[in-house]
């Protein structure tokens, strides 16, 4: 007796709440726009004149690329939680449990939402990165795609940090947690050179990393245009999402508790 | 149709009682206060009967729907307005309507007029393209009533609704809740801790403290229920006859002189002063002045909460939250 319509009601309406949020302020954006530009500007440029790292044929900025905006993307939703203990320390979320809506789609709706704030994120680094140089597959086609996984991937990582939010519930232990999050699963994953490169031990980690499966949807799509295996990455990324989405769902009762 | 119904109602937070036992009605059209200190569990029943949490045994029901097994009903049919501040400050009052206007799936055609005539009865129709973190504390709350509003609901739940406001902002809230009471007809059940509040505007009112409802009733019945009227009369020629004749007169409890001063306890002070006159005339008793005093909702709030509570917080309490809506609005 799943209320599909009134489910799509609510997240709709939460991702409209975010584009209007957005809308009225972007700086935050732009502030967290330096960071993902500086590692492929920096980093990039020194690691690339180096070619120390077999990228396979590809200039090392093209094969960064979609691992610094899978990363950028990430840690933008990795804090939407802040924004969860926010409402939760208002009345925000009381009253939105006593609304007429599920809390399911509660959860689905804040991470989608999260989302659509990190392809902001990333429609402000790409068109900088094809001005820097970086050959990006310019077929829309493949980059609505590619815009495509980065917002599951969003999602998926907005549902981790709400999950986290309902179980630390403070806003000082959470601003710590983020950053353990996202660099670790950055470092241990395919972003920044390829699997074959890491130690046995890292190399086990990165497949059960979603980062690794998310960067190599994204550097299909965007840079080597090869989707061969792109439909293991698409069920690895899926999965994870689902399995996240159920777990911050069971716990969400405990954020307003 | 009960508005509220609440049998034997008890709710634990993990070890510690909040709620023990709680059983009232609450008829529909009804304006109710549940009146009581803080810590007494005043949120913790609004919140069990919003459907937020379930209670630890018991059962609570709003217009017959059982909050646990048919919560989805409940939360069809009621609004809720948090003592914390509950719109969101980054967008504009507009966008907070038009948001939870979808969140509770008013169909499109409807929408705009919704949204207007909930800022027109919350007088917001002019600041509505503000962004909220420039509005005052009592202008959130009117957004915040107004969104609850909007949505027509059988019954509206407001906590502590003018909390840390300023007493002209309280008035208009007051007066802007008496108005839908009486013309849209909408029930309203709300908490405070302020008794003038529940004096002025309710029909009738909860006692809660520690977690148990120890009267209910309208602001009279719960008045003529704690003590006595007192009867105060000033005058010359006194003596312990003439008191002696007047505790044997009707309707009178008891009377006591010191110098010129005659104070008599009576159950109905109005009754009671007739004779009370003709007696002291009859035995030449001078009187210069005679005034009464009714039991007010402080000696209420005192009788049925006495050492119950914990009032040396209210204050400090009061101020934090009110400093918090401040830094967050
Ligand atoms: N989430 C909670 N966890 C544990 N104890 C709580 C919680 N909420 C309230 N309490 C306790 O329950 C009692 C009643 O609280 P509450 O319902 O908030 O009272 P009121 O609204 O009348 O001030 C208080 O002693 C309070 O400390
Ligand atoms: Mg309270």
């Amino acid at each position: 007796m799943f209320d599909v319509k009134g489910s799509m009601r609510v997240i709709t309406a939460m991702i409209e709440l975010e584009v209007r949020r957005v809308m009225h302020d972007r700086t935050e954006l732009y502030f967290r726009a330096v960071q993902p530009l500086l590692w492929l500007i920096v980093f990039g440029y020194i690691m690339g004149s180096l070619r120390a790292i077999p990228t396979g044929g590809i200039p090392y900025t093209d094969f960064i690329l979609p691992g610094v905006i899978i990363q950028s993307a990430t840690s933008v939703a990795i804090f939407f939680g802040l924004v969860i203990i926010w409402e939760r320390e208002s009345g925000v979320l009381k009253k939105l449990v006593a609304a007429p809506c599920p809390r399911f789609a509660i959860v689905v709706g804040r991470a989608m939402a999260a989302g659509v704030r990190a392809l902001f994120q990333v429609l402000i680094i790409l068109p900088i990165a094809v001005l820097l140089g970086v050959h990006v597959i310019l077929n829309p086609l493949y980059l609505l795609a590619a815009l495509a996984v980065v917002f599951i991937s969003a999602g998926g990582f907005a549902g981790m940090s709400i999950w986290i939010a309902s179980i630390l519930k403070s806003r000082e232990r959470f601003v710590g947690i983020g950053q353990v999050i996202i660099f670790p699963l950055f470092f241990a994953s395919n972003a920044l050179y390829p699997i074959a490169t890491m130690p046995a031990i890292l190399q086990w980690f990165s497949a059960i990393n979603p980062m690794t499966y998310m960067v190599s949807a994204t550097r299909a799509l965007m840079i080597t245009g090869d989707l061969s295996t792109i439909w293991i990455d698409m069920i690895a990324i899926l999965a994870f999402d689902v399995f996240i989405f159920w777990l911050a769902a069971r716990d969400f009762r405990q954020v307003i508790n | 149709m009960k508005a509220i119904e609440v049998k034997n109602l008890s709710k634990k937070y993990a070890t510690v009682p909040a709620l023990k036992d709680v059983s009232f009605s609450v008829d529909e059209g009804e304006l109710f206060a549940l009146l009581g200190p803080n810590g007494a569990g005043k949120t913790t029943l609004m919140r069990i009967l919003t459907t937020q949490i379930d209670p630890t045994s018991g059962s609570a029901k709003v217009f017959g729907n059982d909050v646990r097994s048919q919560s989805g009903e409940v939360r069809s049919q009621v609004s809720y307005v948090p003592q914390e501040m509950s719109v969101w400050s980054d967008i504009t009052a507009y966008e907070n309507l038009l948001i939870y206007a979808k969140i509770y799936g008013i169909p499109a055609k409807k929408r705009e007029d919704a949204i207007q005539s909930a800022l027109k009865t919350m007088d917001l129709q002019n600041v509505s393209g503000r962004m909220v973190n420039t509005y005052s504390g009592g202008m959130v709350r009117k957004l915040e009533i107004a969104s609850a509003i909007m949505v027509e609901p059988k019954i509206v739940f407001l906590d502590e609704p003018t909390i840390g406001l300023d007493p002209s902002a309280r008035k208009t809230v007051w007066d802007k809740l008496r108005w839908l009471n009486r013309n849209k007809g909408t029930s309203v059940f709300f908490c405070t801790h302020y008794m003038d509040e529940a004096d002025l505007y309710a029909n009738e009112i909860g006692l809660i403290s520690k977690g148990r409802l120890r009267k209910i009733g309208t602001a009279e019945e719960l008045k003529s229920s704690v003590s006595n009227e007192t009867i105060t009369i000033e005058a010359t020629g006194l003596d312990s006859g003439i008191v002696r004749g007047i505790s044997g007169l009707p309707h009178i409890t008891g009377a006591r002189v010191t110098g010129k001063t005659l104070r008599i306890m009576a159950i109905n002070s109005d009754e009671a002063i007739n004779p009370v006159m003709n007696l002291l005339i009859s035995t030449g008793v001078k009187v210069k002045s005679v005034s009464s005093s009714k039991p007010s909702m402080d000696d209420v709030f005192l009788k049925y909460t006495r050492g119950k509570g914990k009032e040396q917080e209210t204050a400090i309490a009061d101020i934090k939250r009110a400093r918090d809506r401040i830094r967050k609005a």
